[in-house]
């Protein structure tokens, strides 16, 4: 689903004297069908701006518009289901959410809110959980008898499980092992390489590098870059101002090029690092 | 070098698991010391807090804390040298405005007002979150709230600070700006700090690394020993160096030498077969 935002404010506390702006003329682009990381510090407005796709936050001014929605400060809070089946959202620690007795009807739980039929919902169990990476014998246990690691994948299977065309990722892999990250991280991949447009929000920019397609960098609630992660990962006037770190590869291609190296636009990923180094070490 | 925490043969298995979470664990830390206790998900990590934290009941062992051995009669008096930092701070938050949140636990203790105040100034000071005081904890960001959160333990002024993967939602500043703060922290007030992550790189400024498996612990040395077990860390669900993993890819036409080169070192051994050429 392709979603546009045109000159999106967003302030909390807009009634009161201590009113600050989440999102500040936000105006961006998100493609259908391509994984977008979102990228900013803390309190940046990442969240904020992510909370608008589905309608959970409202502009104070500007519009957005999400596949066939337009969406405004006067965006009724009535029939926003249909927007929301088609809009997933795994926020932070999503395993915090978990409340059934069993895996299998927490995962149950959003496709029914969105009417799946019980068998409909039941049969979305039985193949996410196996989609995440656990097997169908967890279906039955209790969610809160499981490893953090394996709460939050029956979590994102709960929101997988309603088939939603559009993925919101809220820093999904905070706290999980770097084996854990990387199965996740593949299986998002995956659900793309299906027809699922990716939205995710981090901090780590291996992940971006390796993943995205596309970035938007957020400052005080404001956008401050976007496009290719290889060409905003070389935006000198971010880096200067603190506003962007470097995914791994970047970094040690800034401290090579001290001596006898040198790098016209720096390497993001490893197979790229490594394929400059040994065409400069053995030349052409 | 003085023991805080004495470990003994401690076992713990969660019920209808057939598999101890912590298995025969014996390990002593140190008055001032800086712990990094690593392992993947599942590996005992957070049963071992709540074991030392005495929130769950060992099966068989003892846990030692500050010359006493926990037990029902002096564990309120125990978890009082002992603050906790969670990994999800949503999980933590009791009061209406942040500066309420950090005093929540000094109200407990029954201070009286005037001194309170200027304990969660203070705590707040030192966490760079003072100008957000009178907010609503619940408006701020995950990293935001993480700070509070920290604030709110050090108010209280603990002898062993845990930190249960409390910086993970951090983004890298702020992740730098805490894991400094916890540094001067334990100079400055001769605290004991317990960090647990599997961020290999959050280890840096600890001084000794404990690795976590299966319950169990799989090694037990100074950092630098601890990166050069290279690829193996993945073994224990750990990430490999960034420097191992580029070898790697480098090995097939570059000649360099055996085993494992930090950042620094496999730079170096570049420079030098670039300026060969």
């Amino acid at each position: 689903m392709e979603i546009t935002f045109e000159h999106v404010t967003h302030s909390y506390d807009a009634n009161s004297p201590i009113a600050n702006l989440g999102l500040d003329d936000v105006s961006l682009k998100i493609d259908d069908k391509k994984f977008t990381a979102i990228v900013g510090q803390t309190g940046s407005g990442k969240s904020t701006l992510v909370r608008h796709i589905n309608a959970l936050l409202k502009p104070t001014s500007g519009k957005l518009t999400v596949g066939d929605r337009i969406i405004t400060s006067e965006t009724n809070n009535k029939n926003l289901k249909p927007l929301r089946k088609k809009v997933g959202m795994v926020f932070q620690f999503p395993e915090s959410q978990l409340f059934e007795e069993t895996v299998e009807k927490d995962i149950m739980f959003g496709p029914m809110n969105f009417g799946f039929s019980e068998s409909e919902a039941k049969d979305a169990a039985h193949e996410m959980i196996e989609l995440v990476g656990l097997s169908k014998d967890y279906l039955q246990k209790s969610p809160f008898d499981l490893s953090g690691g394996q709460m939050r994948r029956v979590a994102i299977a709960g929101v997988l499980a309603s088939n939603p065309e559009t993925i919101i990722l809220d820093e999904p892999t905070a706290g999980l092992d770097p084996v854990g990250r990387h199965e996740i991280m593949d299986l998002f991949k995956n659900l793309q390489s299906k027809g699922r447009t990716i939205i995710l929000i981090t901090h780590n920019m291996d992940d971006v590098a390796n993943y995205a397609d596309e970035m938007a960098v957020m400052s005080q609630g404001k956008l401050v870059a976007s496009g290719l992660p290889s060409d905003v990962f070389n935006n000198q006037e971010l880096l200067e101002n603190d506003l962007l770190t470097l995914p791994q590869s970047a970094q040690f291609a800034q401290s090579l090029a001290q001596k006898y190296f040198q790098f016209d636009k720096l390497p993001i990923t490893i197979d790229e690092l490594s394929a400059e180094i040994k065409q400069q070490v053995n030349g052409d | 070098m003085e023991k805080i925490i004495s470990i003994k043969n401690l076992n713990y298995t969660y019920p209808d698991s057939k598999k101890p979470a912590i298995n025969n664990l014996t390990v002593d830390i140190y008055k001032n010391e800086w712990l990094s206790i690593v392992g993947k998900n599942g590996s005992g990590k957070s049963t071992l807090t709540k074991l030392i934290d005495g929130l769950i009941d060992a099966d068989s062992g003892t846990v030692e804390i500050d010359g006493q051995e926990i037990n029902e009669e002096n564990i309120w008096e125990v978890r009082t040298k002992i603050g906790i930092v969670f990994q999800n701070p949503d999980h933590q938050f009791v009061g209406a405005t942040v500066e309420d949140d950090v005093a929540f636990g000094l109200e407990n203790q029954g201070m009286p007002r005037e001194q309170m105040v200027k304990e969660v100034d203070h705590a707040l000071e030192l966490v760079g979150m003072h100008d957000f005081k009178k907010r609503d904890p619940q408006t701020l960001s995950g990293g935001q709230k993480q700070r509070v959160a920290i604030a709110g333990v050090l108010a209280t002024k603990p002898r062993i600070i845990i930190m249960d993967e409390s910086t993970s939602m951090l983004d890298p500043e702020g992740r730098r700006t805490v894991l400094n703060l916890i540094q001067n922290l334990r100079q400055q007030q001769d605290l004991t700090i317990i960090s647990i992550t599997h961020d290999i790189s959050e280890t840096e400024l600890s001084q000794r690394i404990v690795v976590l498996n299966d319950g169990q612990i799989v090694r037990d040395d100074i950092p630098k020993n601890i990166y050069n077990i290279g690829t193996n860390l993945s073994k224990f669900g750990l990430e490999e160096p960034f420097s191992d993993e580029l070898m790697s890819t480098l090995r097939d036409s570059l000649e360099l030498p055996e085993g494992y080169l930090n950042e620094e070192e496999l730079m170096k051994q570049l420079w030098k077969l670039r300026s060969n050429m």
